[in-house]
């Protein structure tokens, strides 16, 4: 290629007008032909952009890295749903059991008389009777012992009656 | 789409976005990983992707998009300024190539960096990737307009910045 060519597409270049064959042509133009020394720093843009193009990710497991982790997102929609419940089931799970252990040791440690027997009529009736035998048998023995003490008051009245009439 | 198609079509544009991930974020290992989330989005949406008339424009954007996130993710973290981040020296290709063309190459490289992000981003797609300005349109979510005005203004600078050397031999 003639330089008077070079000249004009350069001058086309740098106005923002040429095609992109035009372009390419120029990027091959300075990349194996001698260059005249204006053209020096010139050469340097379109070798850099030529040599910029070459640059590549090198990396031998990006591919693979890739492609599993695409393939793992393919099943994650149903991985996350099933570990999403899994993971309420097991919330769940260790409240139910905290729940039931503490409930069982409540009802250790409370008194057994403290058990109520509301849901069963017939026992409570028998419950209410029994507590009320038991106080009415308290009121029977105290009878028996005030009744000891009257004896010494109606002593009393009688030696009280004997004075006055003497 | 079904994952050989996956595969077969999309991963290969993997040089594509990393180059232009590493455009913003100058960083390969954060560029690498701006790909992977890419192709874990497309995926993810590949539905929409029967849609999309230009799909590799499609994950272009996306690459821009996530870029523009980490960018200040990062920037909030102050784990690494970009600024002292970007590490320019990276570009080189190997040691025993450091000629006099290799080193104005570097030159090219901070210059490029040096631009605006727009014009950065613009001069990139077209001069690297070859892309037509329909695609960069459509990558940058920009008006042809804007885009013309951005590549003029990139390669002039980057143009003026060259002649500088060129004339006073720097």
């Amino acid at each position: 290629m003639d330089s008077k060519k070079i000249e004009a597409l350069l001058q086309k270049y740098w106005n923002c007008e040429t095609t992109l064959e035009e372009e390419q042509q120029l990027r091959q133009y300075f990349q194996h032909e001698a260059i005249p020394e204006p053209w020096k720093e010139t050469a340097a843009l379109f070798r850099y952009f030529e040599e910029n193009k070459k640059k590549s990710l090198n990396d031998v497991a990006f591919d693979s890295r890739v492609m599993t982790t695409v393939q793992t997102s393919k099943r994650s929609k149903m991985v996350k749903f099933f570990y999403n419940t899994m993971r309420i089931a097991a919330g769940v799970t260790v409240l139910l059991t905290a729940t039931w252990f503490i409930r069982n040791e409540v009802r250790k440690t409370t008194p057994q008389e403290m058990v109520d027997t509301y849901d069963d009529p017939k026992l409570a009736f028998e419950e209410t009777k029994k507590a009320l035998l038991m106080i009415s048998k308290g009121f029977g023995t105290a009878e028996t012992q005030t009744r000891k003490i009257n004896m010494f008051n109606e002593a009393q009245e009688e030696i009280k009656k004997k004075d006055t009439k003497l | 789409m079904n994952i050989e198609a996956f595969q077969n079509r999309v991963l290969p544009a993997k040089n594509k976005l990393f180059r232009f991930a590493l455009r913003f974020l100058g960083n390969e290992e954060e560029a690498k990983d701006v790909v992977q989330e890419v192709f874990i989005r497309v995926w993810n949406g590949r539905e929409q992707m029967n849609e999309v008339q230009n799909w590799e424009a499609w994950c272009m954007r996306i690459t821009k998009n996530l870029s523009l996130d980490r960018i200040r993710t990062l920037a909030r973290k102050q784990t690494h300024p970009l600024e002292t981040g970007y590490d320019v020296r990276q570009e080189t290709l190997s040691p025993h190539e450091s000629t006099e063309i290799q080193e104005s190459m570097n030159r090219v490289n901070q210059f490029i960096a040096a631009l605006p992000e727009k014009q950065r981003q613009v001069i990139h797609l077209r001069d690297v990737e070859g892309y037509s300005y329909n695609e960069i349109c459509e990558i940058l979510e920009l008006d042809m307009n804007q885009v013309k005005v951005n590549l003029f203004r990139a390669r002039n600078a980057v143009r003026e910045k060259l002649m500088k050397i060129n004339a006073y031999g720097l």
